[in-house]
């Protein structure tokens, strides 16, 4: 037989692994900013760079594609190589990812704070952003793939299949959540509106939990875990039917996000059903994963890689039976909008996405370095600090999303609204928001631990640039007659074009069946006659209220309960968002929904409020925002703006932004001016504030004007 | 361990020395994998088929309909006991009074009730009579034909408590600037409030 010698790179593989230590740290520290902005306000430090709205998507774009996603790539640089006995397809493609990738998480840390943001969850990049993230994925899939071409080993492992499935889904909910119209440089508007916009982005929302924080890391596993442990996988069956079960559901659950809004109640059912089916094959990683450990839970207590993962393997576990409960109708309508998503979100991410990064670091540090961990004692002691920091995050934050969700909805016994301010129901859990920050901390602590040992064990060692094998080169010819007893799932596992088809097609069916009909059956979206385009002020007053992030504590959606009915008004209704490029539906509420906010306040208040909102409110916890105040609107944008919006379906005449757009905007703003003045405030009528109120009084109001008309059933 | 002759289930490949067992599924592990596709199947059917089940909008004009009974009987016995109110003085009570009016009342009222678009509340002439029930009244059912609306659909019966009792502390305020002028009536013998 001939042996082939060839090199693994191991430098690439470093290379991640500084970016994941280096991010996760930045990742983290700003996480506890805008948690110490939650109950301390004035720590934005009055800069409008650093306050909550914006710094928020900043932390998690920063945990999700730069931690998270950093980490990813090291374990699937590592692991690939040696699955399939060969080098990375190309050190050029290797290298463009790891600098492609760094610039994008650069860029993103320079345009969020700025108030670049497209709004949309975990898509938030501006366009140019999000084209040169296409890009730097497609390099990585085609590294991949190559690399899966050139294998020495006949089948793939249950890992790359999981990687495949990563890398295809995650370029097809990119491109289709991204389709924006640009406005400018770092302006866009999505091309999709209202309830199509909602369930594009939670479709893609959902699956970038499902295909970035998820599948990537069950590969991960599916790799690290029976390496460290040196104990065979539990069951080679359970993997195939949990990897294809997870896969064709994930796809389908997206509309669980958008329970009792304004979304088709048929999509809502489906979101919830499939969620439901998720569990158990959720479920067969999470025991594929501890049942290889059997017979070695001694070696469990002692060594700390392990230990990090049983409890990533555990938090995997709890977090996929949460979230389909979570989905059931009912249970959502209690725990929707209020902090038991971010418990949710950070059992996953905390303790399955961060521990099994850290227990990645611990793994492969001393075999870059062919040396040993620097101090196991430290480790386990990051082990210890970090899962005393889930706890005290995570408990504090269910009582306080179960104390707010219970609070919205308590009537007294006369038929009213118990708590029908909404502040009382925010000072109450404002303990817990403190807590939280304690817990956060804790875990950063850890990670500060896990950095420093990590480091000295790099300068006890002698770095191996590239690890030498041998290994003899694939057969060319299929011995299929001599194999009888393949399987058809084995005979797949050699045949990596095949598959990959099989599992683009089994991620397409359920987007393809829930996306469509919402376009092409009139029904779902019932239109409104009284519903019309916003005008120029409202138009630059909605990317005001978009820049700031004021989505990320204030709802629009009114869900069809009394207790929102008695708090906000009439239910919000699908054909009122019909110019919303894109939604502002939001996902938390940590101040009152706005949907029906048009009129509910006189001008001056709203111009107060924003100066300082304690002024009006007191015990508030929203930040202040006095910039909005000095600061001039973007007129100068204003043409282009329209027309983008007008190239994607909103009605303004042609020509209207060249003239008459302008003269509208000013008549409307001397209006909010007069206003203003009446409630003894004097404002010039070129500020963003006129915008921003402009924008906010029209929230909600057309629907005042005329009853909905129902698509007959 | 993985080379332990003793395990049969052990697959004859191994990937960079990862071996796998085949394993039976667990028993449990189908079944709930079975429950929750028929449980699927069965919810699709009752919803969306046959359509047995509500729907968010039937649901929420059930819970509306169930709700408005609650509150209409509330109302229905606030107002039947309207007559026999008497003005609070309780700190707390004035206080949300007092928010309330800054909130709904002095846009046409004034902040210290010297009126603008609305009538004095500091004077001695009151339109629609000066006892403490009629303010309440007055509040409660609006007088629509002079621009007064109806709060009952904004404010809860103790809150039209509290803002009227507040109200009735503005009585004979020294105003700092003098509040709008009587319209055509006699005055009305008000009394001092009980806080001059």
């Amino acid at each position: 037989m001939n042996v082939e010698t060839f090199k693994y790179d191991n430098r690439i593989v470093r290379a991640f692994a500084i970016a994941t230590v280096v991010w996760g740290i930045v990742g983290m520290l700003v996480g506890l900013l805008a948690a110490v902005q939650l109950f301390f306000p004035d720590a934005n430090l009055n800069l409008q760079f650093i306050t909550f709205g914006r710094i928020r998507p900043l932390h998690t774009n920063a945990v999700i594609f730069a931690f998270v996603g950093n980490g990813m790539f090291m374990g699937i640089y590592y692991s690939l190589q040696r699955l399939c006995k060969a080098r990375m397809f190309s050190d050029f493609i290797s290298w463009f990812h790891f600098w492609g990738w760094q610039s994008i998480i650069v860029s993103a840390a320079l345009t969020l704070p700025l108030g670049f943001t497209t709004s949309k969850e975990y898509a938030e990049l501006e366009w140019p952003i999000k084209i040169a993230i296409a890009v730097v994925w497609v390099a990585f899939t085609v590294n991949l793939i190559g690399t899966i071409l050139k294998r020495r080993e006949k089948h793939m492992y249950v890992a790359i299949w999981f990687y495949l499935a990563t890398a295809l889904t995650v370029a097809v909910l990119h491109v289709t959540n991204s389709m924006t119209m640009p406005a400018g440089w770092f302006k866009s508007y999505s091309m999709y509106a209202g309830v199509q916009d909602a369930l594009v982005q939670w479709w893609y929302g959902h699956n970038a939990v499902a295909f970035f924080l998820t599948t990537p890391y069950l590969g991960l596993m599916y790799y690290f875990l029976p390496k460290a442990a040196n104990r065979p996988v539990f069951s080679y069956r359970l993997s195939i039917i949990h990897f294809w079960g997870l896969i064709f559901l994930y796809i389908w659950a997206g509309p669980h996000h958008l329970l009792y809004t304004a979304l088709p109640d048929w999509a809502q059912s489906l979101g919830m059903v499939f969620s439901l089916m998720l569990i158990a094959p959720s479920w067969g990683g999470m025991l594929n994963g501890l049942l290889t450990l059997r017979g070695v839970w001694d070696k469990v207590r002692q060594d700390p890689v392990l230990k990090f993962m049983v409890v990533a393997v555990t938090a995997y576990g709890m977090a996929t039976l949460e979230g389909p409960v979570m989905a059931i109708k009912t249970v959502n309508s209690l725990s929707h909008y209020t902090d038991w998503t971010i418990a949710h979100a950070h059992s996953g991410a905390l303790g399955w996405n961060g521990f099994l990064t850290f227990s990645m670091l611990y793994f492969l540090y001393p075999r870059l370095y062919k040396t040993q961990l620097w101090s196991t004692k430290l480790a386990n002691y990051h082990f210890w600090i970090g899962l005393l920091g889930i706890m005290f995050y995570i408990i504090p934050i269910y009582v306080a999303g179960i104390t707010e969700g219970l609070m919205w909805k308590q009537f007294n016994k006369d038929g009213f609204l118990q708590y029908p301010n909404f502040l009382e129901t925010i000072v109450q859990i404002v303990p817990m928001l403190r807590l939280r920050a304690i817990g956060g901390t804790l875990y950063l602590v850890g990670v500060f631990m896990m950095a420093y040992n990590l480091y000295r064990t790099a300068k006890a060692g002698e770095f191996e640039p590239d690890t030498e094998v041998q290994a003899a080169p694939l057969e060319k010819t299929v011995s299929s007659g001599a194999h009888g007893k393949l399987s058809w799932h084995r005979m797949l596992e050699g045949k990596p074009m095949i598959f990959t088809v099989l599992a683009v097609v089994a991620i397409l069916i359920g987007g393809i069946v829930e996306i469509i009909p919402m376009y092409l059956v009139k029904e779902n979206v019932p239109t409104i006659a009284s519903v019309h385009p916003y005008t120029p002020l409202e138009v630059l007053g909605r990317d005001v209220y978009i820049r700031e992030g004021c989505l990320g504590c204030h709802s629009q959606m009114i869900r069809p309960f009394r207790s929102e009915t008695e708090r906000y008004g009439e239910y919000s209704k699908a054909g009122e968002f019909v110019y919303d490029h894109p939604f502002l539906w939001g996902s938390e509420r940590k101040g009152p929904d706005l949907a029906r906010e048009g009129g509910r306040y006189p001008d001056a208040w709203h111009y107060n409020h924003m100066d300082d909102p304690r002024s009006t409110s007191p015990g508030s916890i929203m930040p202040r925002y006095p910039w909005l105040l000095t600061q001039k609107m973007e007129m100068d944008s204003l043409p282009w703006r329209l027309s983008a919006l007008r190239r994607i379906g909103v009605p303004y005449p042609a020509g209207y932004e060249n003239g008459p757009a302008q003269k509208d905007l000013q008549a409307q703003a001397e209006k909010i001016v007069a206003n203003l003045k009446l409630g003894s405030v004097n404002a010039e009528p070129d500020k963003d504030i006129v915008a921003l109120i402009a924008y906010l009084q029209r929230l909600g109001t057309d629907i005042k004007n005329a009853p909905v008309t129902t698509a007959a059933k | 361990m993985s080379n332990d002759p003793k395990e049969p289930l052990l697959l004859d490949h191994n990937y960079d020395g990862i071996q796998e067992l085949d394993n039976n599924l667990p028993r449990w592990w189908v079944w709930l994998f079975y429950i929750t596709i028929i449980y699927a199947a069965i919810y699709l059917v009752y919803f969306h088929v046959t359509r047995t089940g509500n729907l968010s909008a039937a649901e929420y004009d059930q819970e509306m309909k169930a709700g408005a009974v609650v509150k209409n009987a509330a109302m229905g016995k606030f107002e039947s006991g309207l007559s026999t109110l008497t003005p609070s003085s309780d700190a707390m009570v004035l206080e949300n009074g007092r928010q309330s009016y800054a909130k709904f009342c002095a846009p046409c009222h004034r902040a210290d009730g010297g009126g603008l678009v609305g009538p004095n509340l500091t004077d001695d002439y009151w339109i629609h009579g000066s006892n403490y029930t009629d303010t309440v009244k007055v509040i409660w059912d609006g007088v629509p034909a002079k621009g007064m609306i109806t709060w009952k659909t904004v404010l809860k019966p103790d809150e039209i408590q509290s803002v009227a009792s507040y109200i009735y502390t503005l009585r004979g305020a020294k105003l700092a600037t003098p509040g709008k002028l009587p319209e055509n009536q006699t005055p009305v013998k008000t009394g001092p409030s009980q806080f001059e």
